[in-house]
Formats: C-alpha cells, sequence, structure tokens
C-alpha cells in the first residue's frame, strides 16, 4: 500500500532521515516504528504525510507517486494521521469537530468512530475542556473518520498510562483488522508495540534499521545494541 | 443507536423562548425604525446614523477578528473608497445613481479579491500590516496630483446625484428622520447576515482554521479559500457601510479612508464585543455618541484613550458581552455553546 524509496529529509545540515526504504502492507496491518529518541520516526510520518518535505527519495501510495501532493490531497485520497502533541479544536465540542471533518470527508458511519473511541459522553463537551486522554482518542477519532485506508499515528500512547496505551491499541488492532486497512504507530513504549504490532520497523540515527515479526526483532542484536538494550 | 445516529445532526434543542425572542426582536426592529423619528432631535438623530455606519463597519473588522483571528485595518480604505467609486463612475461613465452604486460595490469587491488572494495566506501579524499598507495606499492614492481632476485631492469629492437610488431621492438620502430607518434596517439585515454566517457550516470551518489550520489541511480541507471568502464577504459588508455613508454625507474625503476610521472600526468592535453581530453595532453608537460628549469637553482624544483602557479592562468581551454574561450570572442561565449572539 504504501512504498517509501531512498527517502531522506535535512534539517539545514543535520540529516534527520537518510534513504529510508520501507514498504508498508495493506489489508489489516499493524506496523510500529521504534527507536531512540532523534532516529527520524516522527520525521517519517512528515514526509509521509506530507507535513514535510523530503530532500530526495519518493514516497509511492497505492502506486501513485504522492512525494509532492498536498496533505489535504492526501487525506482526501485516504491518508490520515494523529499527531505527537494533541491536535485537536480546543474550542470547538467534540461534536462540531467531528461532524465539521465528517460531512468534509463524506463518511455517513463517522458515528461508528465515536463508539471505538468511546466519546459517547463527551460530545458536548468543549474539546479543550476534556481530560488530556480524552483529547487524545478526539485526535485519533480525527484521523479514523472518512475511512481512510491507512492510519499514521504519531506516538498515540503520549501522556498515557501503560494500561491505557495498551488498551488504545488493542482498540487500535481490531479496528484496522475489521477495516482491513493499515497502520503505521510511532510509538515510545516498546512492550505495546511488541504486543499489538504485526511487523516492527527500527530506524536508527535516521537509518532503518531493521523490520520483522516482533520476536524476530526483539532477538535482532543489532536493535538490542542500538536500543532495547538488555531489558529486551 | 445514541451517538452513531446523533453525530452530524448537532444537539441544539429548541428552546420554549425562541418564538418569544423572535416577537420582541420584530418589535425592537420597528420601533427602532419609526420611533426615534419622532423621539429625538435631529442632531441626535445625526450621531445615531453616524454611530450606525461606524458599528456596520465595526461589525466587518468584528467578523474577521472572530471568525478567522485576522485584524484588518484597512476598513476604511473600502468604506471610504466605495464613495469615490460611487462618485466617479456616476460623473466619468455617465452611470445613473442606481448603475453607479452596483458598479462601485462590484468594483471594491474584485479589488477585495485580489488584496485578499495575496495577502490572506500570510500570518496574523503579517496580514494586519499589509492590510494598513493597502488601506494607507487607498487613502493617498486619492491625493495624487494626476488624480486630482477625479477625486479633487485633499479638499475631497461633493457627491451630487440626479434621480431616485430604490425609489428615494438625494434629499431623502440626506436627511437624518428619513436616513435613519434606512440605517437601521442596513445595520439588522447585515447583522443578521453576519450572524448567520458566523452560525453556519462556513462560520464552523473558518473557526476551525483560525484555532488548528493544520490539522484542518489533514482533515482534507483547503484553508486558503475560507479565508479568501471571509476577507471578500467582509469587504462586501464595509461596501455596504460605505455606500450608505457616501449617500447619506454626499462628500468624501481622504479623511473617511484614512487609518482613524479603521481604527475607530477596531475600538467600536472592542467596546461593543466582537463576539457577535450586537456588540460592534451597539460599540459604534456609543462610540458616536461618546466622541460627541468628548468633543464637547475639549478633550476628544484623551477622553477616548481613557474609556478604551477603561472599557476594555472592566469589559473584556465588550459592553455587550459583558451585560449578557452578567444577565447569565443573574438568572442562572446555562451557557450557549458557540458564539454570542
Amino acid at each position: 500500500m504504501l512504498e517509501i524509496a531512498k527517502l531522506s529529509v535535512s534539517y539545514g545540515r543535520v540529516r534527520a532521515l537518510d534513504a529510508v526504504d520501507l514498504t508498508i502492507r495493506g489489508e489489516g496491518v499493524v506496523h510500529g516504528v521504534i527507536g531512540p529518541n532523534g532516529a527520524g520516526k516522527s520525521t517519517l510520518l512528515d514526509a509521509v504525510t506530507g507535513r514535510r518535505s523530503p530532500t530526495s527519495g519518493a514516497v509511492r501510495y497505492r502506486g501513485e507517486d504522492i512525494t509532492r501532493k498536498s496533505v489535504a490531497w492526501r487525506r482526501r485520497r485516504g491518508m490520515a494521521r494523529s499527531f505527537q502533541r494533541t491536535s485537536i479544536f480546543q474550542d470547538l465540542t467534540v461534536r462540531e469537530q467531528l461532524s465539521l471533518v465528517a460531512r468534509h470527508l463524506g463518511d455517513e458511519r463517522a458515528g461508528d468512530v465515536i463508539e471505538v473511541m468511546n466519546l459517547g459522553e463527551y460530545l458536548d463537551e468543549k474539546a479543550g475542556r476534556i481530560a488530556y486522554g480524552v483529547q487524545r482518542r478526539v485526535d485519533v477519532a480525527l484521523a479514523l473518520i472518512g475511512r481512510p485506508q491507512m492510519l499514521l499515528l504519531d506516538e498515540p500512547g503520549a501522556g498515557l498510562s501503560a494500561e491505557e496505551t495498551l488498551n488504545l491499541f488493542l482498540h487500535l488492532r481490531a479496528l484496522v483488522r475489521e477495516r482491513g486497512i493499515a497502520a503505521v504507530v510511532v510509538e515510545h513504549d516498546v512492550d505495546a508495540v511488541f504486543a499489538c504490532c504485526d511487523v516492527v520497523t527500527v530506524l536508527d540515527l535516521g537509518r532503518h534499521l531493521a523490520t520483522g515479526a516482533p520476536a524476530e526483532i526483539r532477538a535482532d542484536p543489532r536493535v538490542i545494541s542500538a536500543y532495547l538494550g538488555s531489558a529486551a | 443507536m445514541g451517538a452513531r445516529g446523533g453525530l452530524l445532526t448537532a444537539s441544539r434543542a429548541v428552546t420554549g423562548r425562541r418564538p418569544l425572542v423572535v416577537i420582541l426582536a420584530v418589535l425592537l426592529f420597528a420601533l427602532g425604525a419609526l420611533a426615534p423619528a419622532h423621539l429625538v432631535s435631529e442632531f441626535v438623530l445625526r450621531l445615531g446614523v453616524e454611530g450606525l455606519l461606524l458599528g456596520m463597519l465595526a461589525l466587518s473588522v468584528a467578523f474577521l477578528m472572530r471568525q478567522a483571528g485576522l485584524v484588518a485595518l484597512g476598513a476604511a480604505s473600502i468604506y471610504g473608497g466605495v464613495g469615490y467609486l460611487f462618485a466617479i463612475t456616476m460623473s466619468e461613465w455617465d452611470l445613473s445613481p442606481t448603475a453607479a452604486l452596483f458598479a462601485a460595490f462590484v468594483i471594491v469587491i474584485v479589488y477585495a479579491a485580489v488584496l485578499g488572494a495575496l495577502i490572506v495566506r500570510t500570518n496574523p501579524l503579517a496580514f494586519m500590516m499589509l492590510t494598513l499598507a493597502a488601506g494607507e495606499m487607498v487613502s493617498h492614492g486619492v491625493m495624487l496630483e494626476g488624480l486630482r481632476d477625479y477625486t479633487s485631492g485633499a479638499d475631497g469629492l461633493v457627491v451630487n446625484f440626479q434621480g431616485a437610488i430604490f425609489g428615494l431621492q438625494a434629499a431623502d438620502f440626506a436627511s437624518a428622520p428619513r436616513f435613519w430607518p434606512i440605517a437601521w434596517s442596513a445595520a439588522w439585515v447585515l447583522g443578521l447576515a453576519v450572524y448567520a454566517t458566523g452560525r453556519s457550516r462556513f462560520g464552523a470551518i473558518l473557526r476551525a482554521v483560525r484555532e488548528n489550520e493544520e490539522r484542518m489541511r489533514f482533515s482534507g480541507f483547503g484553508t486558503y479559500l475560507p479565508r479568501l471568502i471571509a476577507f471578500v464577504f467582509v469587504n462586501g459588508v464595509a461596501a455596504v457601510a460605505g455606500l450608505l455613508h457616501v449617500l447619506n454625507s454626499q462628500f468624501v474625503s481622504p479623511e473617511s479612508l484614512g487609518l482613524s476610521v479603521s481604527t475607530n472600526a477596531l475600538v467600536a468592535s472592542l467596546i461593543g464585543g466582537a463576539a457577535g453581530s450586537i456588540g460592534p453595532i451597539a460599540g459604534g453608537l456609543f462610540f458616536a455618541f461618546a466622541q460627541d460628549e468628548f468633543g464637547a469637553h475639549g478633550f476628544t482624544q484623551l477622553l477616548t484613550g481613557v474609556a478604551i483602557v477603561v472599557f476594555i479592562v472592566l469589559f473584556p468581551r465588550g459592553i455587550v458581552g459583558g451585560l449578557i454574561e452578567a444577565a447569565r450570572r443573574r438568572t442562572y442561565l446555562a451557557p450557549r455553546r458557540g458564539e454570542a449572539p
């Protein structure tokens, strides 16, 4: 579904992403991306979703080169994302923001998202007044509206407890499988990633280190040395 | 079903007060249109007309500020500019007053669209400075020696017109008692148009763009066009106010295009309250009467400055916003979602 070819992103003289090659399969696959701070995980998501222009390389989505396409274009073609720092509309109620996006994307079944993200009791609350954990769920809900084919989530567990993160991941995995879509999840909580992802990619210093099933990644000496350490 | 079925339907409960509010509004409209001409002097009525015109201009400034988070300092260039265009299209193109009215309006809308296309993409500070620059260019442009034949330079332009506009003669527009109902009706129409636009889906999109432009783009929205449409819309409101102004005063001068008129509109919207349609119009009326009162003491600018500071500190939501808030606290009314009336 998504092919990333020799993708590089530089911030001035710093190379945040260095010729990364990666293929993300669709159809119910949750693909985790892990790595130490500064590995280029969020930059990878930014480059794929159009938030950041790559210095070189290409992004192909469902066979089409989308490297220079706008953010809004990608979203309308089914590529949605959430953010590391909650990015919602603080001054709108949960209902207002979800219905605004649902109407724009023509998603008549957007009510499903409310159930999946368990937001029913917060619909008429202004988003800025609800608990942070619920705000994170609104952020993910905004990405889920429009029945996207590819979901890219940047640290969806940030600010949540380990238990909340695991629950969110389990919910997500169930949704991805039910809808037959693909999800790429950048996350620091390695346990949640290994428990819920079908494939895991490890980045280190902007380079692709390894991709494989969770068990393979846990046992990979390069990954243990660069990131997991003795805790693995 | 619960949430599933109800998501796309806003939970606006129809309150039992709505018919009462409509009846009161109709009564207020009729009373406001007819009573002042019988109750107050022509001088007071003239001040009231000035206040309403300023209020309509403030309405345009407040809408852009509230919905798009953009402060425009060039509203007067539209307000005064459309008056110049009205006069020039009549004299140079031999248009009838009604045709000149429409021609001036269309030219201003095209100008606003071109200017907006260039500047709405910028950040709010740059936008404010660019509207100021564009406004100043227009206000100094009318004084250029090469345009003196058309604009009469710093002397201003007397706008004489023959014939009727919508059945009304020049004398009707110039007479405060006869013009007051026109200005009052226009203020209501523009106020309701601005209110309805703010409450519409377009208004919600604008507020969402103002609040989190990036999230809007990542939700599949283009963010440029809504801002451009909003900019053209508010300039349309300012142009209507400007046309009414020139019909009433039958005179335009560089002062009517200047920064002071733009800042007066901004101050009026802050004093009245920028959150809805009533606030800016009330602010315009308050400003006009306060200016007259301060002028009588000979310290217009000083007292105006003091009044602005006091109002903005004591009533950060403006007079109307403050009164609504106080009434809510007193009557334990639940705060309403969305914007103030």
